[in-house]
């Protein structure tokens, strides 16, 4: 009888976690920016994929099963970010990692995530070494769906040089970034190649708020032109700072760009140009940030991180459904091998050499009277 | 020559910002003998009620910003009886103090990341800041010099009322020594409330300026550091020394911005910090007191 009974529990634990692991979900997680100088960012993307799981789950889940985010925050530091991703891969069980919103923080964690063998698909992350090692070996589980900095450069001095016509060009930029240092390095080379000339080229560190010191130099060297490679706050901060020192230049800068910047620096973001991956009106993605501030009652004013963060869902979800099995080296293969995907803001096809998108057009964002961010005009890669 | 007047103007708006902040540390280090690190917080309660007011409750800047002081000033008094009072009666070592300083330091800016966020918020336009040209060599922001005035308007204020009151005899009195000015019947729990009120009131001064040109945040308050070194390098509990050190270091900060590299400014404020304490120990103008029996 005994025996029989212990049989019949052993047999009940097994039926119990069978049907336990039949539901288990899939877990994908959010690396973002919650907190701290790039929370608004990371906030909308986070909301965004949230959008999408519930699509997902409502609609019957991915191969069967619940789908699962798992957010967090970064607090825009490299040491937490680098803590956040192992315990998503070593006690959450995540197949999958989409985020995080900087450069800096990616090339962090892609050591993390090699070990791990959990693919990790950064939103906005644009420099090379995202992706790409020192020696320009690809990283096998680093993935990006945002176009890199070399192209952001290139298209930055094009703009600066041929479509604005100015030729003396300032930069001011973080030196503790590897975003900033990257674009400006790009900018520099392509903008001398074209013919123009860099009068002056500034830093300031990282928890640095006052940049009167170097916009005075920078006004006084005559630039006709000031390029900032940096993020929101920042750059916002040195141009309202610039007005009202009245340095009297066009500003240019990559895609660190927030529309918050316009709610901070106010007036003096009239004028100034935007490198950037998309645009509000981009008519793919119109119903779905109509969908966003019926849901959050609030507009995706970060659309540039809403778009990314939308699509890289939608990327990593063909990629579950390609690899057909929810597990990190097979999904890292069906992202790798991504082929004219229709996604919602562009046709990804992925370079496995790189594993940077191919073929992605870049925009240029002009911020206009009304402080409200327009699309100025689209630059095909050639 | 144009550069460095525009640098020299840079650092003397710097430097007056600075000043306030550190006679605040000042102020309460001449009476309690410790420096008090949850000044920046008073900084940021400062900004934040001036950010509301203006914001949700549509009030003009000037009762905004009475409101930001007096805020900042009650949010002074709350916090010295909460963390400084208890540990003041029942020891003398100001360690303790120091240190619950820097807890409330971090309690006030998490309470602000937990309640409202640590997004960054723009203060509405109410302060004016357009270009102002000097005789056309040098280029400020009309904030630049209206920020100086009100600094030394306050600054005037404060001596005056250290001076000129019956509540400032006993604050000098006390910067001698509180024990003995309290045997002289001044009513020791009052004191040290109108020095924190005092005290935090310039600090939201402080946070109303530095909020409308660096945007508020719940960290903001970090940016007292320099004014902490500032007073130090003047001689902590020194009013005229926290003074000329913010000065000094302003314009050391702008000039070595303009003129060297924006990435060596940390390391000259430091070094001059450094050269300060081995030099003279008790700062600028501090006044070397023996250990007291």
């Amino acid at each position: 009888m005994k025996k029989v009974l212990a049989l019949l529990t052993v047999a009940a634990i097994l039926f119990v976690s069978g049907a336990a692991f039949a539901a288990e979900p899939i877990k994908i997680g959010y690396l973002a920016a919650l907190t701290g100088d790039y929370a608004q960012y990371g906030i909308t993307e986070v909301n965004m994929a949230k959008m999408v799981v519930a699509d997902l789950n409502a609609a019957g889940g991915l191969l069967g099963r619940k789908v699962e985010l798992i957010p967090y925050d970064t607090k825009t530091r490299n040491e937490d970010a680098v803590n956040a991703v192992r315990r998503m891969i070593e006690s959450d069980k995540v197949c999958v990692i989409v985020g995080a919103n900087s450069s800096g923080i990616n090339i962090a964690t892609a050591p993390i995530v090699a070990k791990g063998k959990t693919p990790q698909i950064s939103t906005v992350g644009t420099n090379p070494l995202v992706t790409v090692d020192n020696k320009g070996k690809v990283r096998e589980y680093s993935f990006r769906i945002c176009f890199t900095d070399p192209y952001q450069g290139a298209l930055a001095a094009d703009l600066a040089y041929n479509d604005l016509g100015k030729k003396k060009a300032a930069i001011l930029y973080n030196v503790g970034s590897d975003y900033a240092q990257g674009l400006r390095e790009f900018f520099i080379k392509n903008y001398e190649k074209l013919g123009g000339k860099i009068v002056a080229d500034e830093g300031f560190r990282e928890a640095d708020v006052d940049y009167r010191a170097q916009l005075t130099k920078i006004k006084n060297a005559g630039a006709d032109l000031l390029f900032l490679p940096g993020m929101g706050k920042d750059m916002a901060l040195a141009i309202k700072q610039a007005q009202e020192l009245g340095l009297d230049v066009t500003i240019v800068g990559g895609d660190g760009y927030g529309e918050f910047m316009n709610e901070i620096a106010g007036d003096a973001m009239k004028g100034t140009y935007w490198v950037n991956h998309t645009y509000l009106e981009d008519p793919g993605m119109a119903p779905i940030f109509a969908r966003y501030k019926e849901v959050y009652k609030d507009d995706c004013k970060e659309f540039v991180n809403g778009t990314m963060a939308y699509d890289a869902m939608y990327w990593v979800i063909d990629a579950i459904k390609r690899a057909g099995k929810a597990e990190g080296p097979a999904i890292a293969k069906a992202l790798e091998s991504t082929k004219g995907l229709k996604l919602h803001h562009a046709t990804l096809t992925v370079d496995p050499a790189t594993h940077n998108p191919l073929n992605k057009a870049g925009i240029i964002l002009k911020v206009g009277d009304d402080l409200h961010t327009k699309f100025y005009k689209k630059v095909e890669p050639k | 020559m144009e550069t460095f007047i525009q640098q020299f103007i840079n650092g003397l708006s710097l430097g007056s910002v600075y000043a306030l902040i550190a006679v605040g540390y000042s102020l309460v280090y001449s009476v309690l003998l410790f420096s008090n690190f949850a000044h920046g917080g008073f900084l940021v309660i400062g900004g934040y009620i001036c950010y509301f007011a203006l914001r949700s409750g549509g009030m003009n800047i000037w009762v905004a910003s009475f409101a930001a002081l007096v805020g900042a000033g009650l949010s002074a008094i709350i916090v010295e009886r909460l963390a400084y009072r208890p540990i003041r009666e029942r020891t003398p070592v100001t360690l303790y103090m120091l240190i619950a300083s820097m807890g409330m330091s971090i309690v006030i800016e998490n309470l602000f990341v937990v309640t409202i966020g640590g997004r960054f918020r723009a203060l509405p336009p109410v302060i004016p800041t357009n270009p102002v040209n000097f005789f056309g060599i040098a280029t400020t922001s009309a904030f630049d010099i209206l920020s100086l005035v009100t600094a030394v308007i306050f600054l005037v204020g404060l001596q005056l009322f250290l001076v000129k009151t019956k509540w400032g005899l006993a604050i000098r009195a006390a910067s001698y020594n509180l024990k003995t000015a309290g045997l002289m019947g001044v009513n020791v729990n009052r004191l040290i409330a109108i020095v924190f009120f005092t005290a935090g009131l310039l600090a939201g001064v402080g946070g109303i300026f530095l909020s409308v040109r660096y945007t508020l945040y719940p960290q903001l308050g970090a940016i007292t550091t320099k004014a902490f070194v500032a007073a130090v390098i003047g001689g902590l509990g020194s009013l005229p020394g926290a003074v000329i050190g913010s000065l000094i270091l302003g314009l050391a900060e702008m000039m070595t911005a303009g003129f060297i590299s924006s990435q060596f400014r940390d390391l000259v404020v430091f070094g001059i910090l450094i050269i300060t304490l081995i030099v003279r120990p008790t700062g600028l103008f501090g006044k070397s007191v023996g250990e007291k029996v």
